[in-house]
């Protein structure tokens, strides 16, 4: 098998934590390691929890980098749910790894050069704001080169914001991060609030997630019984989306999904900084620079995120989360 | 006395090649690495004009670092008075001496974290778009407890741009970079046009610096030859500004300079005046000030302060 080599960028965050530990436990996936910028809660909060999430997938192999503290320009802003902040060892089992020593920037700009000397480009999950991909790819043009694709979930399109009105929140929170990556060459596939919001999950599924998937699964339920993620003015019915989950789903099982080509691109001033467009209908006369993931199976998708959370059940890994 | 330490972040360029090489000869300073950008030149060759430079003045011993390939945001530009190469129509021989492995921003956060630790900080000079100092500080914002302070060429505060109405060229070409640079709270010294236009390199001093400095005459009359602008109508008079050599001039002799202290606002979201800098010289925006902006230099005791430190080339031994 030919299995997909990937960083996830991130800033765990909840749904962060549910993608994290579908890659790791899933044999399509060679996870090289882990960067983590500031974005939902603080860095320091991002890293503990990210070194808290490979700590109970039993995965102590895959490196933790710590990166970027902030946005690159414009003030900091956190998640609509940073009041989590660092994962609880009620929330997540004690028995975290430690952080590895190199900086995460310096982490994506090396994995991405030697694979780019080695003609074996690498794909980069974005599911933080992309304050460290774009400082990693202003460095040298061979990190462009040895990347693959940016899987990147971001931005919204006619779903509109969920942190300002027009604005998704990994954009919003660091949109020029955001133009430099869209504008790097890279191939990028965008993962917007439009096809999340397809897709939502309800207790019955997080329970499932607790039943089947051992300290993995536990961790889970316990994170996203935290608050509740259902929207029903907006989603006309229960549930809420697991957002950075469908980059995963996407290399393992894209016939879920369905695309389009299109120019992506973002404001970065003013009142609407963090609006992301999508040109579907080549008004802009450009080339496009993205696969926009426009839909989604909904029951596929739920359903191979238990499958996948499941096999945390089958094997001895971590700690046992308390209550999981 | 101890020598400051520095690091030179530059994009040669004629002036800053005028700039190491009259650091190259001053002894209060030591120069930890030199630290290529894309600016005036693309990188490749801003690399390969800084070790060529290194080997005219025979110090192979500063290790050149190559830094980022581009700006933060905006498409590169490049200047429009330094030639093809970078150097005007002066050919060097091919560099022996290589770049080194690690990156400018590596060693920019590598040094100044040592820095910060051991409480010697580092001075870092700044001729060119600041990309790579930006970035850094982005990466690893504790670096800036290893500044000691930034002395930066760029900006146009009283005086109109030089690359638009309102941009001068080292803030044009990243001015995201020089937001991120003048919002760290490191203190800085500002040399902006306002500065550098009283410092006119005529075709009188060209000649002078031709007959004293030693070994490097030839190339050096032959870079300030190509550095005149030949615009009497901006500049009042032949000749080039002398921008990125007033950085070394400020450290080494600062009593040729005064300042005013304001806070410095950088745009960086309209087009217009994309890399306009802004000087609150009256207090109007509430927030304190963030810079030391030179506003007056004696230009004939710069271009003396010159000629001295150059004349050093001539000289036997060489620092």
């Amino acid at each position: 098998m030919n299995r997909h080599r990937i960083i996830i960028d991130a800033d765990p965050g909840v749904d962060d934590a549910a993608a994290i530990l579908m890659a790791l436990v899933s044999p399509e996936i060679d996870m090289l390691g882990l960067s983590v910028v500031a974005g939902n809660v603080p860095l320091r909060d991002t890293v503990t929890n990210a070194c808290k999430i490979v700590g109970i997938s039993g995965r102590a192999d895959v490196p933790v980098h710590a990166g970027a503290q902030g946005p690159l320009v414009r003030e900091q802003v956190f998640g609509k749910y940073a009041g989590i902040g660092s994962f609880s060892d009620e929330l997540v089992a004690r028995g975290g790894i430690a952080p590895a020593e190199e900086h995460a920037v310096r982490f994506i700009a090396r994995s991405a050069r030697d694979a780019a000397e080695t003609g074996e480009p690498i794909t980069i999950c974005a599911i933080g704001p992309m304050t460290n991909i774009a400082l990693a790819l202003i460095q040298h043009p061979d990190v462009a080169r040895g990347i693959r694709q940016i899987v990147s979930m971001g931005g919204a399109f006619t779903a509109l914001g969920h942190r300002t009105p027009w604005a998704e929140f990994n954009i919003y929170a660091d949109p020029h991060a955001a133009e430099i990556v869209y504008r790097s060459g890279v191939p990028i596939v965008v993962m917007p609030l439009d096809m999340t919001f397809q897709a939502l999950f309800t207790t019955e599924h997080y329970r499932a997630f607790r039943d089947r998937g051992g300290a993995g699964g536990g961790a889970l339920y316990n994170l996203f019984s935290t608050f509740d993620r259902s929207d029903v003015a907006r989603f006309g019915r229960p549930g809420g989306p697991i957002h950075d989950a469908t980059t995963i789903a996407w290399l393992i099982r894209p016939e879920l999904f369905t695309s389009r080509e299109a120019t992506v691109g973002t404001q970065i001033t003013g009142l609407t900084m963090g609006y992301t467009y999508a040109d579907f209908h080549q008004k802009m006369d450009r080339i496009p620079n993205a696969t926009v993931v426009t839909d989604v199976d909904e029951i596929g998708f739920i359903n191979l995120l238990i499958e996948r959370i499941s096999l945390y059940g089958k094997a001895a890994s971590g700690p046992k989360t308390p209550g999981g | 006395m101890t020598p400051i330490p520095i690091i030179v972040d530059c994009d040669p360029g004629i002036d800053d090649t005028i700039a190491l090489l009259t650091a190259f000869v001053s002894p209060e300073l030591e120069i930890l690495g030199i630290t290529a950008v894309c600016g005036n030149q693309p990188l490749e060759h801003t690399v390969r004009n800084a070790l060529q430079v290194c080997e005219l003045g025979q110090r192979t011993d500063i290790p050149v670092h190559a830094g980022c390939f581009r700006p933060m945001l905006r498409e590169p530009i490049h200047g429009q008075f330094h030639g093809k190469t970078g150097l005007g129509n002066t050919v060097l021989p091919d560099p022996v001496k290589r770049v080194e492995d690690k990156s400018a921003v590596d060693f920019l956060i590598d040094t100044l974290t040592a820095a910060a630790a051991s409480r010697k900080r580092v001075t870092i000079c700044c001729l060119g778009p600041m990309t790579n100092v930006a970035v850094a500080l982005r990466m690893t914002p504790r670096i800036a407890e290893g500044i000691e302070r930034i002395v930066m060429m760029g900006g146009a505060y009283r005086e109109s741009g030089n690359r638009t109405m309102t941009a001068e060229f080292n803030v044009l070409a990243d001015p995201h970079a020089a937001h991120v640079v003048f919002s760290s709270g490191i203190p800085i010294v500002a040399l902006a046009l306002d500065a550098t236009h009283q410092v006119m390199l005529k075709p009188g001093h060209v000649a002078q610096f031709s007959n004293v400095s030693g070994r490097i005459s030839g190339t050096l009359a032959e870079l300030m030859a190509f550095w005149d602008r030949n615009d009497v109508r901006r500049y009042g008079s032949r000749g080039g500004p002398l921008h990125d050599p007033l950085v070394i001039a400020y450290l080494l002799a600062p009593h040729l300079f005064e300042t005013e202290r304001a806070r410095v606002f950088v745009e960086h979201e309209s087009e217009l005046c994309m890399g306009q800098t802004i000087a609150d010289w009256y207090g109007k925006s509430g927030l304190e000030p963030n810079a030391d902006i030179v506003t007056k230099v004696d230009a004939e005791g710069v271009i003396g302060f010159f000629l001295d430190r150059l004349s050093r080339y001539a000289e036997k031994a060489v620092a």
